[in-house]
């Protein structure tokens, strides 16, 4: 009996989640005129991911990630492949609220329920899932997920970043975490292989920056509901072809926007967008703003800017070195709520509003999200302040509040537009 | 006709500037700093040689008891000169006078940068940290506590240098004179004498001075100091300089140096590049994001801090306001993150 329930659960939430993925899919390429051509291949590569399954190089050792303080090169070190597990699907959404309590976070729930249905890409592969102890939800799903079979690793993370304590407790602790990775792959981190390692994210992170900076353009050159789909292919693409892929598109931009293009004209509301990550397919909130006439020139969110904005920098080309190297890229420069003091976040988006000709700010926080729900209100009186509008919109995966978002987004359009012509 | 040929060469230009500036912002300030620095070793070691004098009011160690030297130490003239303060009344307060103002002057052209670009104790430091990473052995740093507690000593020496040749001197009564052989205590301890004129090949620094008792004390520690000197330098980088009075001195003067190292706070994501580069573990340059003149009394302007930050405009050297280097995101990523 329960086997065959498990099996009609998984039956359904696959065409459940074909249906989410090839919905979203069909409102970013054709609700929109003229996608850029370099955004092909990653439209096909969601596509195939959702439709298909597997992308990856299945004999590749594959390590789960969940939060983005996971570290990259550490895994690449190892011979072995990252994959960041957060989903943005509604369907799995449902399967965890079932081991979760009543006002969870989606993601959180989205993610459990992936991994309980087994519903991973390359599960075979899967040698272990890396949980950092971020936030409360993440850190006891991590518990039942080893109930489940899973080969869980809860990196330890200090609650403060702010302090040179926190720093050394952070450094040692993926001293320890490269041992694991050691002893999982069989592989032993060189100086040579973190050095490539470090090398290939860094330049990975290099080209987004570049894609960071062509979002400053006024008028602008590209969609954010495109730059959020660039940035969620790095969670599964290799990151070779990946780095080749966003190539092309910021050279199609700088070529395009040489020649006058742009996606928008001038008086389009620009919009950072900020709070809880926009994951595919939940990219309703992006989707919602732009379609109602805004463009989201910049985010603040952990799928996109903040997991690829920072690169690692070292002085002696040796392991005592490098891996503390590593270490302080993600934690100093972190702005995620789960840290005590984050006074950081607040600076960063006061600079990316200016940098950004932002005209307002919508904030995603997901309900059952508490500590970016905590955050709003500071937030939001740093921004009023600084004269920048805040819309703060709880919601989670389901498609139902979708009209209700909907009015709401397009009254903040239109106080924007009415606030621009004004000035 | 000529207005538009005007206009043109004057784009033309400033896509020269644009270029050159571009290719200096790129660059390896590490590996330029380190060429930099065999020069002005040279020129204070053997400059001698070639018959070059830069006087003896130099802001950074160029010792006088090398022979071959192409210049001396500003604490040499200093500490002397403070030992005969009981006849500053006249041609030799003056003396005095301008040897400072001659310092001061040097100095803030190009402020800290001596101790980073020239001092010739502060080379030997970084080839034996070159050598200890070849090697593949660990550094050490100091905790947050020991490190606060350490950087006062310098203080402390710059003080007794300047009290005990006066000591020398005193013409108060019942207070009692120190006797002759203080009248230059640091050098007679500097690991600087002993160290650099072997480097010309002359060893004779290498002893413990028996004429006196005070002598005796004192060179004896200048020897202990000097095999400290060593094995500090090859575990911890620039392991004398945060017990340079030198260094102690400068701070007083930086202020109003010319050449600045300015931080734009509001550009900084805290990330910690700057501090984890640093070779003297300043941690004020990452997490101090309201001051904009950035340097600290530790700082040896090495600039490894603005090649290592990969924020726009960010970090900032200027001399005379103009801007000399600069920290860039096109810069950094072409480093590809090794400084």
């Amino acid at each position: 009996m329960e086997i065959e329930r498990t099996e009609r659960i998984k039956k359904t939430t696959a065409i459940h989640l074909a249906m989410e993925a090839k919905e979203t899919l069909k409102k970013i390429t054709e609700d929109f005129p003229d996608n850029p051509d370099a955004m092909g291949y990653f439209y096909s590569a969601f596509n195939k991911l959702y439709t298909e399954g597997d992308l990856l190089d299945n004999s590749a050792k594959i390590i789960g990630t969940t939060c983005l303080q996971v570290p990259e090169e550490l895994i690449y070190a190892v011979g072995a492949v990252p994959l960041r597990l957060c989903s943005g699907a509604h369907a799995y959404d449902q399967i965890g609220s079932e081991f979760m309590p009543a006002k969870s976070c989606s993601l959180v729930n989205a993610t459990l329920g992936m991994l309980h249905i087994n519903h991973v890409p390359y599960k075979d592969s899967l040698k272990a899932v890396v949980i950092p102890t971020t936030c409360d939800q993440k850190k006891k799903a991590g518990d039942m997920l080893e109930s489940m079979g899973f080969n869980i690793y809860s990196l330890e993370m200090p609650s403060r970043k702010d302090t040179e304590e926190s720093r050394i407790y952070w450094q040692r602790s993926l001293i320890s975490f490269a041992k694991s990775l050691e002893d999982v792959t069989g592989r032993r981190i060189t100086k040579g292989s973190l050095m490539d390692a470090i090398m290939k994210t860094n330049k990975a992170r290099a080209e987004f920056r570049r894609l960071y900076n062509l979002r400053k353009a006024m008028p602008p050159v590209i969609y954010g509901k495109d730059a959020f789909i660039v940035a969620n292919a790095y969670f599964f693409d290799d990151i070779h072809t990946w780095t080749g892929a966003i190539t092309r598109l910021n050279n199609e931009l700088e070529e395009k926007a040489k020649k006058g293009y742009c996606v928008v004209n001038k008086h389009a509301p620009r919009i950072l967008f900020t709070g809880s990550p926009a994951i595919f397919p939940n990219l309703k909130l992006p989707i919602l703003i732009e379609q109602t006439g805004g463009v989201i020139v910049a985010d603040e969110v952990c799928s996109s800017t903040n997991l690829l904005y920072d690169a690692v920098t070292f002085d002696e080309a040796n392991l005592y070195d490098m891996i503390p190297a590593v270490a302080d890229r993600y934690l100093k420069p972190c702005i995620c709520p789960c840290f005590v003091k984050n006074e950081d976040r607040k600076r960063k988006l006061l600079e990316m509003v200016k940098g950004f000709n932002v005209d307002g700010v919508v904030y995603q926080a997901f309900s059952g999200c508490h500590l970016y729900e905590m955050e709003h209100k500071g937030i939001g009186k740093a921004l009023e302040a600084e004269g920048i509008p805040m819309l703060y919109i709880e919601t989670d995966y389901s498609p139902e509040d979708t009209g209700q978002l909907s009015t709401r987004i397009e009254a903040f359009m239109e106080s924007i537009k009415a606030r621009k012509r004004r000035s | 006709m000529s207005t538009g040929r005007d206009a043109r060469g004057h784009t033309e230009r400033c896509d020269l500037m644009k270029r050159i500036r571009e290719f200096i912002y790129n660059a390896d300030i590490n590996r330029f700093r380190f060429y930099f620095q065999i020069l002005a070793f040279g020129l204070l070691v053997y400059g001698g040689y070639l018959a070059i004098d830069l006087g003896n009011e130099l802001p950074t160690f160029a010792c006088p008891k090398i022979k071959s030297r192409g210049g001396i130490c500003y604490l040499y003239p200093l500490q002397g000169n403070l030992s005969l303060i009981d006849e500053f009344l006249g041609e030799r307060g003056i003396r005095f006078l301008t040897k400072l103002v001659t310092f001061i002057l040097l100095f803030i052209l190009f402020n800290k940068a001596w101790c980073g670009f020239a001092c010739p104790l502060g080379t030997v430091q970084d080839w034996i940290t070159k050598l200890r990473s070849k090697l593949g052995t660990r550094y050490s740093t100091y905790s947050e506590g020991a490190f606060k507690r350490l950087k006062k000593i310098k203080y402390i020496l710059l003080v007794l240098l300047i009290l005990l040749p006066i000591g020398v001197s005193n013409a108060i009564p019942d207070i009692v004179r120190l006797p002759r052989d203080f009248s230059t205590p640091f050098c007679d301890i500097c690991p600087g004498r002993i160290v650099l004129p072997i480097f010309d090949g002359d060893i004779t620094q290498l002893v413990v001075d028996f004429r006196s008792t005070t002598k005796l004390t004192l060179t004896a520690l200048g020897m202990a100091i000097t095999g400290v000197f060593f094995v500090g330098a090859f575990v911890k980088k620039r392991f004398f300089c945060l017990f340079c009075p030198m260094s102690a001195l400068h701070y007083i003067f930086s202020k109003i140096g010319i050449l600045r190292l300015v931080k734009d706070g509001s550009k900084c994501t805290k990330c910690g590049n700057c501090y984890r580069v640093c070779d003297v573990g300043i941690r004020e340059i990452a997490d101090d994001v309201v001051s904009k003149n950035i340097v600290q009394d530790d700082c040896m302007m090495c600039f490894k801090c603005v090649a290592a930050c990969p924020e726009e405009k960010c970090l900032d050297v200027k001399f005379l306001g103009l801007p000399v280097y600069r920290s860039t995101e096109d810069g950094f990523f072409k480093r590809g993150g090794k400084v």
